[in-house]
């Protein structure tokens, strides 16, 4: 049952962490290779808060959404925006990304360093665990998580298809040029969905230490798994995103226990390595992702998918 | 330090990141494959002289037991016998070399397998994915290559005095580069590199042509695989022991990149010369490390600080110069030469008349 908790608690993270990734590839076409940094930013946000103030990480979530939407969007309008202006091709874009990641686990590393000298305390490693507490029998983790998820989707849902930015906002997502024409201002979408991507990735960064221990690269081990859950769910579609993370998710910690229970213990190292061919076997049987599978054109809901 | 050991250490670090960025150039450079898991190739060669060669080493010297363990008995057994018999060395070093450079092409034809039905993006997001599992199975498994305990190398070059060895190994490392960008300048001067050229520009006119892209990725791949490889071998000879968090991605995928884009891609002449540039400020970066620190005052180390600086550096090539230093430039093959002349002829024919 704790396996089961456990996983669903990091599906959970991860499909904060593979919206992310999806919502800046539809609106700008970049997959980001910085996104688990920008997670890891938002552990040690957290881990500041508890460490100088006392705030409980489960109290600075709020803070850690607008401090990540702040690097989201510091990241496209510094330096993905005026490239692009410039005309870099893809490949450009993604070695940008990978700049960023550098510098990312340079800035965390040094910051870990640093904030351990200040707090006399050994930050390069730390984890939450021990301060979580029980929520009606279950881990709050748990419960938190599958809340945040919730009020994800539903705030998602509202704005999309409730608001009129939402509306721009799907236009420009399926036809840049043509929203543009029509009046829509794809810079503001643009700006937004980096915004989203990074307080998503903050916040899930904020959770991530009541699961596994956190070090300054740590984001560079969970990438492979966002980008799995991501290519899984077609990086087209916020729902193929979804049902992604929950694919990569489920299957990377059930798959390795379960391969544990009768291998022995070593096999847990190779977690990675279930995502790794569940991404390679995606690409293969469907590049598109699950969400570019023919068999959704014939369902009413698939022009909401833009596939 | 000694000036010379500031220069032998330039000249190690430009050999064995030359091999690799060379690798890099064939597969970005020329033909447009954005590999990103470029360490792994490099991660093969070391796993190639680490598990494969002290197996074979096992195997004959009738050693058993735990690889971490058995790698020290070979290790202290080989030097022995090596520094009775030189030859013994070069044998050992040059079969690593070539047993290297073809399970890198293996590698190297087995990973680009999934690019038959991808576009860049994906194909780049695939190769990074398997580096980076690669490395962290190599890393947490102590039974390939010692997980973070690592493995014992014999020394190749057992018989020579521990004071000259350094020199030795920088000689054999840059030999090797210098025969590496000889053989790639000539093997991407020809046809095949204009080929090359022609996919990164246009896959659908190569095509038309009747080449079939993915045995041009194939070979590419197995080619840029198998150069890589050599370097982590060369690599692992110079430590003496194979650890694989060495090939973390930073080191042997990142920087490989920035020397690619700082000298200019597609261009061996460039990339070389950003190999240098890049390596003497890596050298320096790294001599200078605890001078930084109590100059500047760091509460950490000045590693943190090469990552942040390495990756502005790189955010600015890419923004003020994506041509690097020395842009690439058209391959006059003899008949483009003898068109050039006959044109220029004809043109100041007719400025005199």
């Amino acid at each position: 049952m704790a396996v089961l908790e456990g996983a669903v608690v990091y599906s959970n993270l991860l499909v904060l962490l593979s919206i992310g990734l999806t919502i800046t590839y539809i609106t700008t076409g970049i997959p980001n290779f910085a996104q688990g940094s920008m997670a890891v930013f938002g552990s040690y946000f957290s881990l500041t808060l508890w460490r100088i103030l006392g705030v409980h990480p489960y109290y600075s979530l709020p803070l850690s959404f607008i401090f990540g939407g702040a690097i989201g969007v510091g990241i496209y309008a510094l330096i993905l925006k005026p490239m692009i202006r410039k005309e870099a091709t893809v490949v450009m874009l993604m070695i940008a990304t990978l700049s960023i990641d550098i510098i990312f686990i340079g800035i965390l590393g040094a910051y870990s360093e640093t904030l351990s000298s200040i707090t006399r305390m050994a930050t390069t490693k730390f984890i939450f665990t021990p301060m979580d507490f029980k929520l009606l029998g279950i881990e709050a983790v748990l419960v938190i998580s599958s809340f945040m998820i919730f009020l994800l989707l539903l705030a998602l849902f509202l704005l999309l298809y409730r608001t009129k930015f939402g509306i721009a906002l799907r236009a420009s997502m399926e036809n840049p040029t043509l929203a543009e024409i029509m009046g829509v201002n794809v810079e503001h979408t643009r700006l937004f969905s980096w915004f989203l991507s990074g307080s998503l990735a903050a916040v899930a960064g904020s959770m991530l230490p009541f699961r596994q221990e956190i070090e300054p690269l740590t984001g560079t081990i969970i990438i492979v798994s966002i980008f799995a859950a991501s290519v899984v769910g077609g990086l087209s579609s916020i729902y193929g995103a979804l049902a992604g993370g929950y694919i990569i998710g489920m299957s990377e910690s059930l798959v390795t226990f379960y391969l544990s229970t009768f291998l022995g213990s070593g096999i847990l190292v190779y977690s990675k390595v279930v995502s790794l061919i569940v991404l390679v076997i995606a690409l293969i049987i469907a590049p598109m992702g699950i969400a570019g599978l023919s068999i959704w054109r014939n369902k009413k809901w698939s022009r909401y998918t833009s596939s | 330090m000694e000036p010379v050991y500031f220069f032998l250490d330039v000249v190690l670090w430009f050999s064995i990141y030359l091999i690799v960025v060379l690798s890099l150039n064939v597969e970005y450079g020329y033909a447009g494959i954005p590999n990103f898991g470029r360490a792994m190739a490099v991660l093969i060669g070391a796993i190639t002289v680490g598990y494969v060669m002290n197996h074979i080493l096992m195997l004959l010297l009738g050693i058993d037991g735990e690889i971490v363990e058995a790698s020290g008995i070979v290790k202290s057994t080989m030097n022995t016998m090596i520094s009775h018999n030189p030859l013994l060395g070069m044998c050992i070093l040059v079969l690593s070399l070539l047993l290297a450079a073809f399970i890198g092409a293996m590698a190297g034809i087995l990973f680009i397998l999934p690019s038959a039905k991808l576009k860049n993006e994906y194909l780049s997001i695939a190769l990074l994915a398997m580096s980076e599992v690669l490395y962290q199975v190599s890393n947490y498994n102590t039974s390939i290559i010692g997980g973070y305990y690592g493995v014992s190398v014999p020394n190749v070059l057992a018989w020579i005095p521990g004071e000259w060895r350094i020199m030795y190994v920088t000689l054999l490392s840059f030999g090797t580069a210098l025969i590496v960008y000889l053989f790639v300048d000539k093997i991407l001067t020809s046809p095949y590199g204009r080929l090359l050229k022609a996919m990164r520009e246009n896959e659908d006119v190569v095509r038309a042509f009747g080449k079939d892209i993915l045995v041009l990725r194939m070979k590419t791949a197995a080619l840029g695989s198998s150069i890589a490889a050599l370097a982590g071998a060369l690599y692992s000879f110079y430590s003496m022991n194979v650890i694989a968090s060495t090939f973390f991605r930073v080191e042997w995928t990142f920087f490989p990149f920035l020397m690619v884009l700082l000298g200019g891609r597609g261009n061996n002449k460039g990339v070389a010369l950003g190999v240098l540039f890049f390596v003497l400020t890596k050298v320096s970066l790294t001599i200078y490390k605890f001078e930084i620190r109590s100059i500047l005052q760091l509460p950490f180390e000045a590693t943190w600080l090469e990552y942040i600086l390495f990756g502005m550096v790189m955010l600015m090539i890419l923004y003020y110069k994506p041509d690097g230093l020395i842009k690439e430039k058209p391959v006059i093959t003899p008949p483009i030469k003898q068109a050039l002349k006959e044109k220029n002829i004809k043109e100041t024919k007719n400025i005199g008349s």
